[in-house]
């Protein structure tokens, strides 16, 4: 028996008096994607904060690799912000981020990662002048710099052509072989049924398993 | 250490990117120390004393602009989210941040010092050198103090406004010393003359720096 | 109680100062006003370290309620302090050591209460301010060593009792010392009613909550 990725029991978050989550449980086991599908202001986001350690919930538990102490080394995240600094280019973002996750050799890291999501053509440009559909792609590799055990994605496929979403889609795949959990978010769940192998409703607060389709 | 260096290389990368910033950090200071000299030409202000009071107050309110724009760098993108997620202790963002901001007044610190001695009629001489450690000793004492409130600020919804309103009252006891001690140094008096005031700010560094190391962790954090 | 006895000794029992004259009389009401102002004040950071550390509310509400009610009585050191040096030193304000502590102090305070104000509705506020709190605290034993150091012509009653300033009668130690009572409950009194809308504020936001709650969970059946 493999320590779970992620265990959310009972987590509950709100703020003031207005309640956002009530009483929440998910499980993920290494390997296995989730997929979080709510609409606009359901609560994903601060779900998303919540499991990624931004936000203490009001209550209940949140343990990532079985241990109430987080180790962020292991874990990814993107947000519907990017992370990017606007005026790094989109190499030295990336040797940025490896240098700070203390990884061996971040120009070469780099220099790998911007192959793999075919930006070579615009790797010294700044991120302020590339567009958002390639700033997404060079945000999913900044999330996987690290190799990460569990990854957190808040609507990954945002602004993503046709090609960019397969290409992401690849990556995902690629983490889950090697046993890296995945938590994706979206408004609708097309896009995520094909990779998910656990889907949840988030509505009013609260998480349904959702078996249909 | 790396993570240490990988955080300031990249403030230092961006401030040096976008010049126009460090420009208007020492366009600043010139013009909070023309002002001075023009108000108080009429007063008949004396020299040393006149010009360490005009060098300390354009420090301040120079400082407040360096000092933010370290932080400020990280509210950009939501990066501030990325450093917390990441394997960074916070004490590791703290001192990287304080040093960026250490550096940025640093700069404007210098041009600041060449004014006064241009416009204040002082010279260039071994005073002027002794002066320096009292005015790194200021430039550390404000930039750990300005480097926690401008995270709490950040925080708010007056931003960046409430800043100086938290950050001059607190600075005031370094204010007095560094104004005394550089006036004394300017002067030509021994450093002997201006331990007390020298001791004051070293206390006062070691005060903030030690609150700051210990208290950022709740100001940076969400929550 | 207290209060009226305190008011009956400052302008009934308490001889008049020779030197001073009448004027003197605000004193037994400025004194007290400054004394609990710094308490005031160390309350604050006291509760901010304490809410830092445990994360109870209370204390976030405790901190709050300190440092209005010592504004307050920071405020009125300033205005009675400035009524007395007006006649006596001649001046409303002179930079002296006590008077310009004093007045850091007031705007220290200013700025953790428009930080509160700014703050209030984020759930970082309590956190910032706790910080604030504790910072500013530490500020002011500097504040007061180089302020003294800087210049000082404030009579010093209660440290050296040198010369005319000091307290001759032993009706003026007694009326002081009743003063300073009768502002300490008066504090105190401020500081649970200011504490207790608070903690009613925050009990309120719960009900709320449990309300919403309860409203969310019929609506699921």
């Amino acid at each position: 028996m493999t320590t779970l990725a992620l265990q959310a029991h009972a987590v509950s978050h709100s703020f003031g008096s207005v309640p956002v989550l009530r009483g929440l449980n998910c499980d993920l086991a290494p390997g296995c994607a989730a997929a979080i599908i709510g609409s606009n202001g359901s609560g994903k986001s601060t779900l998303v904060r919540i499991f990624a350690g931004l936000l203490k919930p009001t209550a209940g538990s949140m343990v990532l690799f079985g241990d109430s102490r987080i180790d962020r080394r292991r874990l990814g995240l993107l947000t519907h912000q990017t992370f990017l600094y606007r005026n790094l280019t989109a190499r030295e973002n990336l040797e940025f981020y490896a240098a700070l996750y203390g990884m061996r050799n971040p120009p070469q890291i780099a220099a790998e990662w911007i192959e793999r999501i075919g930006l070579e053509a615009l790797a010294a440009y700044r991120v302020r002048t590339i567009s958002r559909g390639n700033e997404q792609r060079l945000a999913i590799a900044r999330a996987l710099i690290a190799n990460p055990d569990l990854l957190i994605m808040d609507e990954p496929f945002t602004a993503l052509d046709v090609a960019g979403a397969e290409l992401v889609k690849g990556l995902i795949a690629e983490s889950m072989e090697r046993g890296c959990a995945v938590v994706l978010t979206a408004h609708s769940g097309a896009t995520l049924t094909a990779i998910a192998c656990e889907r949840y409703e988030l509505s009013r607060g609260r998480l349904a398993a959702d078996k249909g389709t | 250490m790396t993570q240490f260096r990988a955080i300031l290389g990249k403030d230092l990368r961006l401030e040096i990117r976008s010049g126009e910033s460090t420009i208007a950090l020492i366009a600043l200071s010139l013009l909070i120390l023309v002002v001075i000299v023009f108000a108080l030409s009429q007063a008949g202000a004396r020299g040393t004393e006149a010009g360490a009071g005009a060098l300390w107050i354009a420090m301040l309110f120079s400082g407040m602009l360096g000092a933010v724009r370290a932080l400020s760098s990280e509210r950009d993108n939501g990066t501030i989210y990325a450093l917390l997620v990441s394997p960074v202790d916070r004490t590791t963002i703290y001192f990287a941040k304080l040093t960026a901001a250490v550096v940025f007044m640093a700069i404007a610190e210098v041009a600041a010092v060449v004014l006064m001695v241009l416009f204040f009629n002082l010279n260039f001489d071994f005073g002027l050198l002794r002066m320096l450690p009292i005015l790194a000793l200021g430039v550390i004492g404000f930039g750990a103090l300005a480097t926690v409130l401008s995270a709490v600020s950040g925080h708010t919804r007056m931003g960046d406004l409430i800043l100086p309103v938290l950050a001059v009252p607190l600075y005031v006891p370094a204010l007095i010393a560094g104004v005394k001690a550089s006036a004394a140094m300017l002067s030509g008096a021994p450093f002997t003359s201006a331990a007390i005031w020298i001791k004051i700010l070293i206390a006062f560094d070691l005060l903030f720096v030690g609150a700051g190391y210990l208290l950022f962790e709740f100001v940076i954090a969400e929550n | 109680m207290l209060m009226v006895a305190a008011l009956y000794m400052v302008f009934l029992y308490v001889p008049t100062e020779a030197a001073q004259g009448i004027v003197q009389r605000i004193f037994y009401f400025h004194v007290p006003c400054a004394w609990v102002a710094f308490a005031g004040f160390g309350l604050v950071a006291i509760s901010g370290v304490l809410y830092l550390w445990l994360g109870q509310d209370v204390w976030d509400d405790l901190g709050y309620a300190a440092a209005e009610v010592g504004m307050v009585f920071c405020t009125l050191v300033l205005i009675t302090g400035s009524i007395w040096a007006k006649p006596i030193w001649g001046v409303w304000w002179t930079w002296d050591s006590r008077l310009t502590t004093t007045l850091l102090l007031w705007l220290l305070y200013g700025g953790y209460l428009m930080l509160r104000a700014a703050a209030n509705e984020s759930p970082n506020g309590a956190r910032l301010a706790a910080v604030v709190g504790i910072v500013a605290a530490l500020d002011v034993p500097v504040v007061i060593v180089s302020v003294r150091l800087w210049r000082t012509i404030h009579p010093a009653v209660l440290v050296t009792k040198q010369g005319g300033h000091g307290l001759q009668d032993p009706r003026m130690v007694t009326t002081l010392l009743v003063a300073m009572a009768a502002f300490t409950v008066l504090f105190a009194w401020l500081l649970m009613l200011r504490f207790a809308t608070l903690r009613m504020r925050a009990r309120i936001d719960r009900l709320t909550l449990r309300l919403a709650l309860a409203e969310a969970a019929a609506q699921d059946i």
